[in-house]
């Protein structure tokens, strides 16, 4: 990849017979904001620690712009780095933890206070510069960590989960203003955590990792909208999934029997009659009709077994055909009950062939 | 029920009444023999029939001072000290790196071979190192007796030092790699300031250590390297009983003082935990 600030190549380490990383290849454009997303042992922090420096894989490379550093000891990788923990100095203030970087590389002290003010003005945090980290809240100590990691000027950003260790509301604030931060100053940035909310909010692009292998790579749109495996599907927003076998194909159709459902999707390209796919449907994707709806193509006759009022919308547990149970979301103001009879429309429903 | 409840209390509050005075015929059964100690020291013509001394003098303490020799003395019990605080301190140093950051294979053994000294009764492991300093021309010097509490001093030092490295946050220190800290500035920006209170505190757990130490001294000094307390025990077999209290009071001071210190300065658990996290 020409472009990128950061690059793996081929990059695998191992811990005894686990394989943390297999052969990872992942390319991050230069100023671009990359979340690493998965679950836990999926690799992701792994690969963040390789590209740290702090472990070494066994087989190949890490280019941080266009330089191969994978055997260049962390302390020269002029990399930014925010920790889960926040990992402040909790001996020195804010003014000393921001200013640490600049100490190490022998920046002059004016010079140094006016770097560490500019970074504190940029994370808000003006006037706590004589601080002790055990005098902030949380969400500030964040702050300061992300200020010591951006004060020289890195050439990229780590994020390692920032905001795991914070409140919910709290997260949601710091999402934009890291957001808002990164993009203000256009430094590359890589992402890793477990939270699919930060990671559509954040992202240029997502890579979903599962099992030390790349799953996925796209902006979120792309991975929400068009997941390519059930893992992502699953692991990014509300999903149902049907198993079933494909009865016939009909021009760019095909019709597909699942738990006694005909249900009609997009032909899969190169798919033929007995084969097994697995259909897949967001539950905002599933429109829920009175019982009296007319009949028509994917619509079926079901009955709500469990209604939560989640306040601004219904979720709704609805069951149909052979045993089927749908997630689906709907409106507030039109409310079903719990056993009330219903026909659902699946608007849309996309599909994979199953190999096993 | 109310009645139970009554009777319930009535038990607790007897508990306490008891605790109290057991806790105080504690109190006063490790002061009283200082307590006599210090009167001794201060009283003139008592022998022991009358409640208190009817004459004070501080004559004892000159004597204690002139006869005794108690400066010279006391700089030989400094000057060991000091040489054993100091070998402690960087065994503890390397040593509780070593046990607190890493998995070392056979961990709990090696802290059992290293606590050993402090098992077996002192004048066994006393005898097996004053043969082998009569060897090695060790005796009668101040690196000699300072090498022997060394033996007792050290296991504190790593004890204390083991649990200072293991509450070390990992984390920090990769932040201060990843800020461009190659390993000897993390080791003087971040990882000495963090084991600060750690070192502190073992320094002073050596000190008192040494200084207290008897057994071990009594089998290695010689004239030239008495200590505060061989000092002591000699002046009892003399049969001086005013001037030994005196030694004995004068001895005591320093470790007042340190005790002082640790309670005041800082709370003893912080000193041993050093920096837990945040």
């Amino acid at each position: 990849m020409p472009d990128a600030m950061i690059e793996f190549r081929d990059v695998t380490k191992r811990y005894g017979t686990l394989v943390a990383n297999d052969h990872l290849s992942l390319g991050i454009r230069r100023g671009e904001l990359m979340t690493l997303l998965g679950p836990s042992g999926c690799g992701k922090t792994t690969a963040l620690r390789c590209l740290t420096g702090t472990i070494q894989p066994e087989e190949g490379q890490i280019l941080l712009d266009g330089k191969d550093v994978t055997h260049v000891p962390t302390h020269q990788r002029e990399l930014g780095m925010v920790f889960q923990n926040f990992a402040l100095f909790p001996h020195m203030t804010v003014q000393d933890n921001v200013g640490f970087p600049l100490m190490i590389r022998s920046v002059s002290k004016p010079e140094r206070e006016r770097m560490v003010a500019d970074a504190l003005r940029l994370v808000r945090l003006e006037g706590y510069a004589g601080q002790y980290p055990r005098q902030l809240s949380g969400g500030q100590q964040q702050r300061v960590g992300l200020a010591r990691a951006l004060v020289y000027h890195p050439k990229v950003l780590l994020l390692d989960e920032p905001l795991s260790n914070l409140d919910a509301k709290l997260r949601e604030e710091m999402r934009f203003e890291i957001k808002e931060v990164v993009t203000r100053l256009g430094i590359t940035a890589m992402y890793v955590t477990h939270d699919q909310g930060e990671a559509l909010a954040l992202s240029d692009r997502v890579a979903i990792m599962n099992r030390g292998r790349l799953e996925q790579l796209g902006t979120p749109e792309e991975i929400y909208e068009s997941p390519r495996s059930k893992f992502v599907a699953e692991f990014i927003g509300l999903s149902n999934f049907l198993e079933g076998y494909v009865q016939s194909i009909e021009g760019r159709d095909m019709l597909v029997m699942a738990s006694g459902l005909a249900v009609s999707t997009p032909a899969l390209p190169a798919i033929g009659p007995g084969q097994k796919v697995l259909l897949f449907l967001r539950p905002n994707e599933v429109e829920i009709l009175p019982q009296d709806a007319p009949a028509g193509t994917n619509v079926f006759a079901a009955r709500v077994d469990k209604a939560t009022y989640l306040g601004d919308t219904m979720d709704y547990r609805i069951a149909l055909g052979q045993g089927v149970e749908l997630r689906v979301q709907g409106d507030a103001r039109r409310r079903y009950q719990n056993g009330d009879p219903v026909r659902l429309r699946l608007r849309r429903v996309r599909s994979w062939t199953v190999t096993d | 029920m109310t009645l139970l409840r009554a009777y319930l209390r009535g038990v607790r509050e007897g508990w306490f009444i008891l605790g109290y005075t057991l806790l105080l015929c504690l109190t006063f059964f490790i002061a009283a023999p200082f307590l006599m100690i210090v009167l001794r020291s201060v009283g003139k013509g008592w022998f022991g029939r009358l409640w208190l001394p009817p004459q004070l003098t501080l004559d004892w303490y000159r004597w204690a001072i002139e006869v005794g020799n108690i400066p010279e003395v006391m700089k030989n019990t400094l000057i060991i000290g000091a040489i054993a605080v100091a070998i402690s301190t960087i065994i503890g140093i390397f040593a509780g790196w070593a046990f607190g950051r890493r998995h070392l294979p056979g961990k709990e053994i090696l802290m059992a071979v290293i606590l050993l000294p402090r098992m077996i009764p002192p004048i066994t492991y006393a005898l097996g190192v004053a043969r082998i300093f009569y060897t090695a021309d060790l005796v009668d010097t101040h690196f000699g007796v300072a090498l022997a509490h060394v033996s007792v001093c050290a296991p504190y030092a790593i004890l204390v030092l083991s649990a200072t490295f293991e509450s070390l946050d990992e984390r920090v220190l990769e932040a201060a790699a990843v800020c461009g800290a190659n390993t000897i500035k993390r080791f003087f920006y971040v990882v000495l300031p963090l084991i600060m209170p750690g070192i502190l505190a073992s320094m002073l757990f050596s000190f008192t250590s040494s200084y207290n130490e008897f057994t071990l001294t009594l089998l290695t000094y010689g004239p030239h390297t008495v200590t505060l307390p061989v000092r002591t025990y000699l002046a009892v077999g003399d049969g001086y009983w005013e001037i030994t209290s005196a030694m004995a009071v004068i001895m005591v001071v320093p470790s007042l003082f340190i005790l002082a210190t640790i309670q005041r300065r800082a709370k003893p658990e912080k000193l041993i935990g050093g920096f837990k996290g945040v």
